[in-house]
């Protein structure tokens, strides 16, 4: 009887505990992060770990707050619950423009100061009147990618796009095959988000199109079950493998050579740096000139370890 | 045959036990919403009074966001009412989202036809959802089931083909001006948000264009049409006959036959009205937001399927009531919404759904045996 | 007693029903008097339900004539049917327990009131009038929004029944109303079809208990595979001759022997 009180116990301050942390630590300066990832996308808890960081390095209060489903138009209504809880900034991603474009003006204009990161432009963010854009431009990224895979003799590629609803993403894809100088064509994979589903698919694309010597993935979601295809039909480290995006299957696929290269966008930064600057731009007024370019940065087999150490935490 | 308003008996009965009015209060569908919603609010007055939940922005957000649960609550509320389900509903908003896309911009017709045909689309796709589940007699679970992934489909198919992505904005410039647009898409009541800014009320633009002009600048037409929808659904299940033969199809479909209701054509009107709703969701929310997507409503059809049962319906069909599914829609905007307001970890968000949902579940059973004197 | 002189109210006429190659119904003739009870026995499979079901318009007969106030008619669905007069309570299936009594006693048939131009259920008048006619029956609402859930089956089948004569019922149907049901509950019942028979009404009762037949029944028609044994009247047949019919005579004759006349 007594243990079943204590865990009653217990189990009740597990559940308030979240209200009371934030009730107790009233700090005075509160940033806002809305993505627009689903619960599923593991990626993102890089960012939650970066804001997180850069909120205790600088004292302030930080919240991450998404879509469930990944529903851009449920993401408009947080980003307009976040502007009527009126922090001190938010800091979003600019996943569809025509319908984040509202919210985060509306936001602008009540006096909330607001950094893009992650998806969107450098033009979009100050279209919205954002203070600045802090990430890596899709299309130019897969430009560079197409261009290095191309030095590196790919020359008829496979595209698996794991994110066909979000088109920011597929344009990677499109800057990949102007880097290659081939056209997309049918090159793009809807793969959907299903590991075996996306295994199998791809297996099934490259039986078919023997004369594909080259895949891009668009992220963990859609590279590790890729390396799990090529293991099973012996391409691995035979085809070129390049994806975006790090994570723990594809540093060890780096090290086993079954991948050339991982774009690494740094998320890290993409979440502490808005931290950061909100933080003085409020205490002191000082704003870096620019945008900031996360990335693109190549991670080939060099100088892994501290990518390795830091794989889905802060890298 | 008999003229029963002659007879004078009385009208009570001293071999009847009275019911105590509490014990006949508790026999009403909509009490787990009712007490639900003051749970909620009290919740949310004590945790989150000072977080901008109840200011006019926040009372904006929150309602907005309920009225869309309960426009596409009260279509489920008297499908399930009527005995079935609509897993398709999710699927059907983002569907109807991209035809308007389609429609308005790819094709440039005027937005009025476009909204119209978009209607008659997916109020026909409802129908053949009716017309299977009622001629084949499979569960409506597995027929629209198969039209949740059919119209998925279609919605990243057909933008893909035509327009080579998944997002075709531009709906807010092709409904410009546009009569039909604006009830789906505008705002009103906009002097007296405009009154209520002056007077210092409610909080207004501090920079930008709209300097000195209210946040919230008018009711959008997706809460005019939920309250629209839920009045509707109230008056057309209680107070007319039709509401009796729904209630009738859902209690026991053969019965109701047997007395001479028209059961296939009530359940086939139900899954029409349901994609009615689908539709009026998804055509305030291009509308508003000018873009449609291809993963747009997304689970919505659980989310509504949801707010029914909180607000005390019947999976099983034959029991429930509209107010109650309002409710239920309301207490699910409002802590979804005030989670984030009260500053609680947004992944909790399920864990508290999810005990709403077992509470309201053990409660609505209770209330079953109750009513029928099971024991 | 039902008045012989008069006319039938319903007559089937050598009713022949086959469903593919199996023959349900192989010419079925019966006959109803307005104010007569009339019992239809059978063992199970004997054809009785089709039989009905043809009567109440659900099948259509292979080949036969159905003639109802001296007209032949011809029921395309059960609603033309009941609008003629014919009402059916089944055995299990009339009643939805969530509903109150009143929605049940007037589904299929709600009154309306119109107001501002639209038909709104009179739910003043549905209350009035379920109250009054279960007082009638003898059954005491706790209010009209008592739901039938909480009634016996008895009450059930007596609520199913009022509400078929209350909408002008010339013929009803009782489908095995009291095989599911208790002592008790099943002379409440009886005493129902005994005073909607005296208001003129005829009925047809569907029973496999020769007991509770003989407590109503004026004549007795027994069917046994698909066909008619012969029509008894009340008084010029035993309780046994009619378990013997139904059971298909011999067979019994020799079962019974070897049972020592238990059955």
């Amino acid at each position: 009887m007594k243990n079943l009180i204590t865990s009653l116990v217990i189990g009740a301050a597990v559940l308030t505990a979240p209200v009371a942390a934030t009730a107790a630590g009233h700090s005075e300066l509160k940033y806002v992060l809305v993505s627009h990832a689903p619960d599923s996308d593991s990626w993102w808890n890089t960012i939650k770990n970066g804001i997180a960081l850069a909120g205790e390095q600088m004292g302030v209060e930080v919240e991450y707050r998404n879509p469930p489903t990944g529903d851009i138009a449920d993401m408009a209504r947080i980003i307009e619950q976040a502007a009527a809880s009126a922090p001190d900034g938010i800091i979003t991603t600019l996943a569809d423009f025509d319908v984040l474009a509202g919210p985060i003006r509306a936001a602008v204009d009540q006096g909330i100061d607001v950094i893009i990161m992650n998806t969107g432009t450098p033009e979009q963010a100050r279209e919205v009147g954002a203070l600045m854009y802090v990430g890596q431009p899709e299309y130019d990224a897969g430009l560079a990618a197409g261009i290095r895979a191309k030095g590196e003799g790919v020359t008829n590629f496979l595209c698996v796009n794991h994110a066909i609803q979000q088109p920011t993403v597929g344009e990677r894809c499109r800057g990949y095959a102007d880097g290659l100088g081939v056209e997309l064509g049918n090159s793009m994979m809807d793969s959907g988000t299903d590991p075996a589903e996306i295994k199998n698919k791809v297996l099934a694309y490259l039986s078919a199109n023997p004369d594909v010597d080259g895949i891009l993935t668009l992220g963990p979601v859609s590279a590790d079950p890729t390396i799990a295809a090529l293991q099973e039909n012996g391409m691995a480290g035979d085809i070129h493998f390049g994806t975006f995006d790090l994570g723990e299957e594809i540093v060890n696929g780096i090290k086993d050579g079954t991948i050339a290269w991982g774009i690494d966008q740094q998320p890290f930064l993409q979440a502490y740096m808005p931290v950061v600057i909100l933080t003085n731009w409020d205490r002191y007024g000082v704003l870096p000139g620019n945008n900031i370019n996360s990335g693109p940065g190549f991670v080939t087999a060099n100088g892994l370890t501290k990518v390795e150490e830091f794989a889905g935490e802060y890298r | 045959m008999t003229d029963a308003s002659k007879t004078d008996a009385p009208d009570t009965d001293e071999r009847v036990k009275e019911m105590s009015s509490f014990r006949r209060s508790l026999i009403r569908p909509e009490l787990g919403g009712m007490v639900g919603t003051i749970a909620v609010f009290v919740f949310f007055l004590l945790f989150a009074f000072d977080s901008g939940m109840f200011n006019s922005q926040g009372v904006m957000n929150w309602s907005i966001v309920s009225a869309q649960f309960m426009i596409i609550a009260v279509g489920a509320c008297l499908l399930m009412i009527a005995g079935e389900f609509d897993l398709s509903v999710g699927s059907m908003i983002g569907f109807a989202g991209m035809m308007i896309a389609v429609f308005g911009v790819v094709l440039g017709w005027p937005m009025w036809i476009t909204i119209i045909i978009t209607f008659a689309i997916c109020i026909a796709i409802g129908a053949v959802n009716g017309y299977i589940v009622v001629k084949t007699g499979l569960p409506s679970f597995i027929v629209t089931l198969a039209f949740l992934f059919i119209l998925r489909g279609f919605t990243i198919y057909i933008p893909q083909t035509l327009e080579n992505k998944t997002i075709i904005g531009g709906i807010r410039d092709a409904a410009e001006g546009d009569w039909l647009g604006a009830i789906f898409g505008g705002k009103i009541g906009g002097g007296l948000f405009e009154m209520l800014g002056n007077a210092g009320v409610i909080a207004t633009f501090e920079r930008g264009s709209r300097m000195g002009e209210p946040v919230v600048d008018g009711i959008p037409m997706m809460i005019i049409w939920a309250i629209a929808l839920i009045v509707f659904g109230h008056v057309l299940l209680t107070k007319t006959r039709f509401g009796n033969w729904i209630f009738a199809a859902g209690g026991d479909s053969e019965a109701a036959r047997n007395s001479g209701v028209p059961v296939n054509r009530v359940k086939i009107l139900m899954f029409m009205f349901t994609a009615f709703c689908a539709t009026v969701f998804a055509t305030c929310q291009v509308m508003e937001f000018g873009s449609a997507g291809a993963d747009r409503g997304l689970l919505k059809e659980f989310e509504a399927i949801i707010a029914v049962v909180i607000g005390g319906a019947l999976l099983t069909g034959g029991y429930g009531s509209v107010l109650g599914a309002a409710l239920g829609a309301l207490i699910f905007g409002v802590v979804q919404q005030g989670l984030f307001f009260a500053g609680v970890e947004s992944s909790l968000f399920r864990v508290f759904l999810g005990l709403i949902l077992l509470g309201a579940v053990i409660l609505n059973t209770y209330i079953r045996r109750m009513i029928t004197g099971e024991r | 007693m039902a008045d012989q002189s008069k006319t039938p109210i319903i007559q089937m006429k050598n009713i022949e029903k086959h469903f593919g190659a199996v023959i349900a119904l192989a010419g079925v003739s019966l006959d109803v008097f307005p104010g007569e009870c009339h019992c239809l026995l059978g063992d199970n499979g004997a054809g009785k339900s089709t039989f009905i079901k043809t009567m109440s318009g659900v099948h259509k007969p292979t080949k036969g004539e159905i003639i109802f106030e001296g007209r032949p008619m011809d029921f395309e669905t059960p609603r033309d049917a009941m609008d003629a007069g014919i009402a059916t309570v089944h055995q299990h299936l009339a009643m939805i327990p969530l509903m109150s009594v009143a929605r049940n006693f007037f589904m299929g048939n709600e009154p309306v009131k119109k107001i501002a131009g639209i038909n709104f259920l009179d739910q003043t008048k549905a209350d009035q009038v379920t109250m009054d006619e279960m007082r009638k029956m003898g059954i005491n609402l706790r209010g009209p929004d008592q739901a039938v859930g909480t009634l016996s089956g008895g009450e059930r089948q007596t609520v199913a029944i009022s509400r078929a004569v209350y909408f002008g019922a010339k013929v009803l149907i009782l489908d095995e109303p009291t095989s599911a049901l208790g002592v008790r509950q099943t002379s409440n019942v009886l005493a129902t079809v005994d005073k909607v028979r005296k208001q003129g009404v005829a009925v047809v009762f569907i029973t496999h208990n020769v007991r509770h037949a003989m407590a109503v029944g004026d004549r007795f028609t027994v069917l046994n595979r698909g066909q008619t044994l012969g029509t008894a009247v009340r008084g010029e047949i035993s309780p046994d001759e009619l378990q013997d019919m139904m059971a298909g005579g011999q067979e019994m004759a020799t079962l019974e022997g070897s049972l020592g006349g238990t059955v």
